[in-house]
C-alpha cells in the first residue's frame, strides 16, 4: 500500500480551507458561499484525521463526526434562510442585496 | 494513545449523584426546550400561552438551581470535557435571566408584528443551553458544538421577520460570516490538537506549561485563529462591519437578546480560552507578547471606531449597536488586563453582568417604542418623549445614563472597576485612550436626553399600550441598574468568586 505523508495532507487540506475561506469573501452568490463554507469545514475535518493518524489518538476521529453533524445542521438553516431570501428579495446575488446601509 | 483508552473506561459513562446536581441546571433548560417544542404544535388551544409559560418557568427553576450551584465547589464532568464551577454557574444565571426576560419582554411586541409563532420561544431556549454549554465547556470541541446551537438559533431569531427584506438580509449575512468565524476558530482548534495532541483546554495548558522555551509555529497559528474567530463573535474592530447590520435587521427584543446574552457567552469563553492558553499565568512566551500588542491595538481601535462611527447615527437601533461595539472595547481592556491586576477577570465578569442589565433594559424600552416594522426609532421620533410618556423616558435615560457611566448608575462601577484593574496592571495608555473614548460616548448618550426632554413633541400619535410584562422587566432592569450603581459590592464580590474558581 502507498503510503500519503502527512505534512502533504495537511498542507492540501490547508489550501482547501483558504480556499474557501477567500471564496467567503470574493464570491458573490449565495449558494457559492454556502459552499465555501462547507469546503472550509472539510478541510478541517480533513485535518483533523491526519492528526489523529499521526498522534495515534481517537479524539480527532471523534470531532469529525460532531463536525459532520454541525455542518448538515448549517446547511440546513443555511439554505432556509436562502429560500425566504430568495422570495422577497428574487434573487441569490449579493451585490444585489443592499438594503442595509454601510 | 492515552485519550483513547480514557474514552472507553466504563467509570466514566456513568454519572455520579453529585455530577447529576451538578447537570440539573442544564437537565432543566434541556427538557424546557423539548416541552415547549411539543406544546407548540398543541391544535386545542392558542400554544403560545402554553409555551410563554413554559419558557419563563423554564428559566426561573434553571436559574435558581444555577445560582444554588455559585457557592459549590468546582466539579468535573464528562471525563473533563466540561466542568461546574462558580464562573459557569454566575454565567447561566445571567442567560437564563436573559432569556426569560427577553420572552416575557417580546410576548405583546410579537403580537403586533404579527411575528406571535411559538418557535421564537423555543429558540430563545436553545440558543440560552447553547450558551451554557459554551461558558462550562472545557473541551475545544464541545464548545464549537455548544458554539453551533448557540448561533444556529439566533440566526434563525435573526430573520424571524419572515417578509421584510431586511431580516432576511441581515440573518443571510449573520449566517454567511458568523459560519466562516466558526469554520476559522475550528481549524484553529484542529491545529492546536495536532501541536499539543489534545483538545482538552487544561491539558493543553499543560502541555504549554511544560515548554517554556515556545510552542511550534503551528500552536502559534492554531491560537491566533482560535482568537481571531472570537474577536469576529465579539464584533471587535476589524471584524465588526456585520453587526451593525445584523442588529438593524433583526427584531428589537432579538437585537436586545443578542447584545446581552450572546456578548456575555463569548467573553465568557473567551477568558476560559484565554487562561487555558497561557495568557495571564506565568508562562513566559512571545506569543503572550504577540496576543497582548495585537489586542492593545484591537481594543483602541475597537472603542475609537465604536464611539466615533456612533458620533453620526441618527437611528437609535444603529447607535446602539455601534455603542455595543464601543463596549466591546472597553471589555478587551479589561480581558488585556486580567493577568496583571489583583482583580483577575474579575472586572470582566462584572462589566458583562451590567452591561447585560442596561441594554437588556434599553432594549425591551425600544420595542416598546418601535411601531410596526420597527419604524420610529430615529431620534426625531423621541422628541418630547418624557412629557408623552414620562416613565419610558426616565428608564431609558437610566439606561444611557449606565451606557455613558455617569456615577450613580450601574455602568459607572463597571467602568470604573475595569480602568482601575487596567491601572494595576500598568496599561496606564490604555486607561488614558479609553476614558477619552468614554467621554466622546457621553455625546451621543446625551443627544437622546435632549431629544426626550428638551424639544417639543412630535406627532399626535396614541401611544401603545405597553404590556405588564414589558414595563415590569423595565422596571426590574432599572432597579437592578441603580442598585448595583449604589451598592455594587455584593456583585463585585460575586464575579471575584466566580472567577476565582476557574
Amino acid at each position: 500500500m502507498m503510503q500519503v505523508e502527512p505534512w502533504l495532507v495537511l498542507s492540501f487540506a490547508a489550501t482547501i480551507f483558504f480556499i474557501g475561506l477567500t471564496g467567503v469573501f470574493i464570491r458573490r452568490n449565495i449558494l457559492v458561499l454556502l459552499m465555501c463554507i462547507e469546503l472550509m469545514l472539510n478541510a478541517v475535518n480533513l485535518t483533523f484525521v491526519v492528526f489523529s493518524r499521526q498522534l495515534d489518538s481517537l479524539a480527532g476521529q471523534m470531532s469529525v463526526f460532531f463536525i459532520m453533524t454541525v455542518a448538515a445542521a448549517e446547511a440546513a438553516v443555511g439554505l432556509g434562510l436562502v429560500i425566504a431570501l430568495f422570495r422577497t428579495l428574487r434573487t441569490v446575488d449579493t451585490d444585489q442585496i443592499q438594503l442595509l446601509k454601510e | 494513545m492515552e485519550t483513547a483508552n480514557h474514552l472507553i473506561r466504563p467509570e466514566f459513562l456513568s454519572l455520579g449523584a453529585d455530577q447529576i446536581h451538578a447537570l440539573m441546571p442544564y437537565f432543566v433548560a434541556f427538557a424546557g426546550c423539548l416541552v415547549t417544542l411539543l406544546l407548540s404544535v398543541i391544535r386545542s388551544v392558542n400554544p403560545k400561552w402554553p409555551v410563554l409559560l413554559g419558557t419563563v418557568a423554564t428559566c426561573v427553576a434553571a436559574s435558581v438551581l444555577s445560582i444554588e450551584q455559585i457557592r459549590e465547589p468546582s466539579l468535573s464532568l464528562f471525563n473533563g470535557m466540561m466542568v461546574s464551577d462558580s464562573f459557569s454557574a454566575f454565567f447561566n444565571t445571567v442567560f437564563l435571566a436573559t432569556a426569560g426576560m427577553t420572552a416575557l419582554a417580546s410576548f405583546r411586541y410579537l403580537d403586533r408584528e404579527r411575528l406571535q409563532h411559538t418557535e421564537y420561544y423555543v429558540l430563545l431556549l436553545f440558543s440560552a443551553l447553547g450558551m451554557m454549554l459554551m461558558t462550562s465547556a472545557l473541551d475545544l470541541i464541545v464548545v464549537f458544538i455548544a458554539l453551533e446551537i448557540m448561533s444556529l438559533a439566533v440566526y434563525v431569531l435573526v430573520g424571524f421577520r419572515r417578509a421584510d427584506r431586511r431580516s432576511n438580509e441581515a440573518a443571510m449575512k449573520y449566517f454567511i460570516l458568523g459560519s466562516a468565524a466558526s469554520a476559522v476558530f475550528l481549524y484553529g482548534s484542529a491545529l492546536l490538537y495536532g501541536a499539543t495532541g489534545s483538545l482538552n483546554l487544561r491539558e493543553i495548558l499543560a502541555v504549554l506549561q511544560s515548554h517554556p522555551e515556545g510552542m511550534s509555529p503551528i500552536f502559534t497559528l492554531g491560537s491566533w485563529l482560535v482568537l481571531l474567530g472570537f474577536l469576529f463573535k465579539v464584533a471587535s474592530v476589524p471584524f465588526h462591519m456585520w453587526m451593525p447590520d445584523v442588529y438593524e435587521g433583526a427584531p428589537v427584543p432579538v437585537t436586545g437578546f443578542m447584545t446581552t446574552g450572546l456578548k456575555a457567552a463569548a467573553f465568557a469563553t473567551l477568558v476560559r480560552l484565554f487562561l487555558a492558553l497561557g495568557f495571564g499565568k506565568a508562562v513566559a512566551s512571545t506569543l503572550q507578547q504577540h496576543v497582548h500588542d495585537i489586542l492593545w491595538v484591537v481594543a483602541v481601535l475597537t472603542m475609537l471606531v465604536g464611539n466615533v462611527v456612533a458620533l453620526t447615527q441618527t437611528n437609535l437601533k444603529r447607535m446602539l449597536a455601534y455603542s455595543s461595539i464601543a463596549h466591546t472595547g472597553y471589555l478587551l481592556v479589561g480581558l488585556l488586563a486580567g493577568g496583571g491586576s489583583d482583580q483577575g477577570f474579575s472586572a470582566v465578569v462584572m462589566y458583562l453582568t451590567v452591561y447585560a442589565i442596561m441594554n437588556l433594559g434599553a432594549f425591551v424600552v425600544l420595542s416598546v417604542l418601535a411601531e410596526q416594522g420597527d419604524t420610529g426609532l430615529n431620534l426625531h421620533d423621541l422628541s418630547g418623549l418624557a412629557r408623552r410618556r414620562p416613565w419610558i423616558a426616565f428608564a431609558l435615560a437610566v439606561f444611557l445614563f449606565s451606557m455613558a457611566g455617569i456615577p450613580p448608575t450601574a455602568g459607572f462601577a463597571a467602568k470604573y472597576l475595569v480602568f482601575y484593574s487596567a491601572i494595576q496592571a500598568g496599561e496606564i495608555w490604555l486607561v488614558v485612550l479609553g476614558v477619552l473614548c468614554s467621554a466622546i460616548s457621553v455625546y451621543y448618550y446625551l443627544r437622546v436626553m435632549v431629544y426626550m426632554y428638551m424639544k417639543e413633541p412630535v406627532g399626535s400619535a396614541a401611544p401603545s399600550r405597553v404590556s405588564f410584562w414589558a414595563a415590569s422587566v423595565v422596571a426590574a432592569m432599572v432597579v437592578l441598574t441603580l442598585q448595583v450603581g449604589i451598592l455594587p459590592a455584593r456583585l463585585v464580590h460575586a464575579a471575584k468568586k466566580a472567577v476565582t474558581s476557574l
